[in-house]
């Protein structure tokens, strides 16, 4: 525990200016959706359901305390889950994505009453190998594809009401609703008594033991909420690109996950969305011009790591706080 | 009677850190527990408080036995303790960590969707609490900037704001200058009028100055208990425990 409570010291708690930013970042979304071509929108989609998982990471790191490397696994039970019940049992996709949301709390839930007992490094190590688990048996399983994965999987249709779904600025409308109402959630969560104790939890075990808080049933809410949020996240993907594959189960996309919630600013809810974008807006966009780009996103990310703890969102804090007092002085 | 300690032993290997105590503690009263280093007084207090298991005997808590209740439990039903080292939540602001204390009394932890920070009722409890802690100037100060002193001071608040029927302060003086020696002795009288008080102290003015009865720990076992007096006059304390301290 010491371990982890020494490298997560950057957690940061603001509720107004977590809504300021989240604001803004919605706003900027919609503008692009709205002015942007076919690629663009596909793209805020993505983001969008990238920063759900980005979210679902930053709650379990930052309320709980707990870094989990196999997170990708929930990822991938909310894909494949989805994708068996729309393929295999005709059930809609938006039925789907509920269902899947409740098997990856169900599996969450499981998981974490055997593992949250463990601290730092035990505790990233069992999960990197549950993860790790999780993709060799997708890899070579012949009901979920193998290899190969799965295609053909729809989106939800909705073309009753005159919408289509496989309109790229509405699925990235209805990825940004589903992005705003995980961010409503965790937001008031994080607020609420359970919350406040989560953070107590990860700050002092000892202390808050001391008065009367169960950390472990704690730890096991938190880890329960996180995986379904993730799951959510793996539904949508597959459900915008239509395929699936075991590649979405690998370990580094936990990794990357954990790259952008500190390049965000852990704990700040919407400094997870800000980092999963600009990560992603930086892969993609130096990836069109230089075949060594992840050398500069992993530059970027140990400057962050050194000089910048508590991320971009601790910049913009600070940046706040100047601002403020240059106004108090005039 | 509030606390009753039944022929209560602790080993750790096989070093026997109490043996065969017995202790009574009444309602309301303030009771200090005294003895020279290695005595076993803070694993007494991390047995009461549930945090250590003892290997044989009793703790009989307003008479049921807890024996087998957690920490968590044991804190649920009064049993609340201040630690030796300063143990606060860091990054919350004292009246965080008091509100989140009160949290926990009122039973509402596991309350998902209403604001903890916002709910009037347990702020102005926590006002209150911060005002009789000495401690209203540094309501939005973060626990890791408060000096030491004041940091001692709201792990007491923290612990008060649970509503405990049994507080356990383990070396609240401990590290303190004379003027916050002052203020804790001042703090703690002030609670002894409402609360149960257990109290670990090296420093004999402040036992003495706060606790109407006193135990004397000497390796593991309790040697001679009772008021100030009767142990300035103890020649067997004398001997194994303020002869040490006065020399």
């Amino acid at each position: 525990m010491d371990y982890m409570e020494d490298k997560m010291k950057a957690v940061n708690y603001n509720p107004r200016l977590r809504l300021h930013l989240f604001i803004v970042l919605v706003v900027s979304a919609l503008i692009s959706i709205f002015f942007g071509g076919y690629f663009t929108r596909f793209f805020i989609a993505e983001i969008a359901i990238l920063s759900i998982f980005a979210m679902s990471l930053d709650f379990l790191a930052a309320r709980g305390g707990l870094v989990s490397l196999g997170h990708a696994m929930f990822l991938g039970i909310g894909a494949y889950s989805t994708t068996i019940f729309i393929l295999n049992l005709g059930i809609s996709p938006f039925i789907a994505t509920i269902l899947s949301l409740l098997i990856g709390c169900f599996i969450g839930l499981l998981i974490s009453y055997f593992i949250v007992v463990l601290n730092g490094i035990f505790f990233i190590m069992v999960t990197l190998a549950l993860g790790e688990m999780f993709h060799a048996w997708v890899f070579t399983s012949e009901l979920l594809g193998g290899s190969d994965g799965i295609s053909g999987i729809i989106r939800p249709d909705i073309s009753f009401m005159g919408i289509d779904m496989n309109d790229p600025f509405i699925f990235a409308i209805y990825s940004l609703l589903w992005m705003s109402l995980i961010y409503f959630i965790l937001s008031r969560i994080t607020d609420s008594p359970l919350g406040r104790n989560l953070d107590a939890l990860r700050q002092n075990h000892m202390r808050l033991s001391a008065i009367g808080g169960y950390a472990k049933v704690y730890k096991i809410i938190a880890f329960t909420i996180s995986s379904g949020v993730a799951s959510i996240a793996g539904s949508l993907y597959v459900q915008l690109n239509g395929f699936i594959s075991p590649e979405l189960t690998h370990w580094t996309v936990s990794g990357e996950g954990l790259i952008m919630i500190i390049v965000g600013g852990i704990g700040s809810i919407s400094g997870a969305i800000l980092g999963a974008s600009v990560v992603y807006i930086l892969q993609h966009e130096l990836s069109n011009f230089i075949s060594w780009w992840m050398l500069i996103v992993g530059l970027l990310f140990i400057l962050v790591v050194l000089f910048m703890q508590d991320g971009l969102w601790g910049l913009i804090e600070k940046l706040r706080l100047r601002l403020l007092k240059g106004k108090n002085k005039i | 009677m509030i606390l009753e300690l039944k022929k209560l032993s602790k080993s750790f290997g096989s070093i026997k850190v109490l043996k065969n105590i017995n202790l009574k503690i009444d309602n309301n009263e303030c009771v200090g527990i005294i003895g020279p280093n290695g005595a076993g007084k803070s694993t007494l207090f991390n047995v009461i408080a549930g945090h250590l298991k003892h290997d044989i005997g009793d703790v009989i808590y307003k008479n049921i036995n807890i024996n087998n209740k957690s920490n968590e439990q044991r804190a649920r039903f009064g049993i609340v303790q201040s630690f030796q080292k300063n143990s606060m939540f860091p990054e919350m602001t004292v009246l965080e960590s008091i509100m989140l204390a009160i949290s926990h009394r009122l039973n509402i932890t596991f309350q998902l969707f209403t604001n903890l920070n916002s709910n009037i009722r347990i702020l102005n409890e926590a006002f209150e609490i911060i005002k009789n802690i000495g401690l209203d100037k540094y309501s939005n100060s973060r626990s890791d900037a408060l000096s030491y002193g004041l940091q001692r001071q709201l792990e007491i608040g923290i612990a008060i704001a649970c509503s405990p029927t049994l507080l356990l302060l383990d070396e609240p003086t401990a590290g303190m200058s004379p003027l916050e020696t002052k203020n804790i002795i001042r703090l703690i009288k002030n609670l002894s009028k409402n609360y149960t008080i257990v109290i670990v102290e090296h420093d004999m003015e402040v036992i003495y100055n706060l606790a109407h009865r006193i135990y004397v720990l000497d390796r593991g076992k309790i040697i001679f208990n009772g008021e100030s007096e009767e142990i300035k006059n103890s020649k067997l304390v004398q001997d194994k425990y303020l002869g040490i301290e006065n020399v």
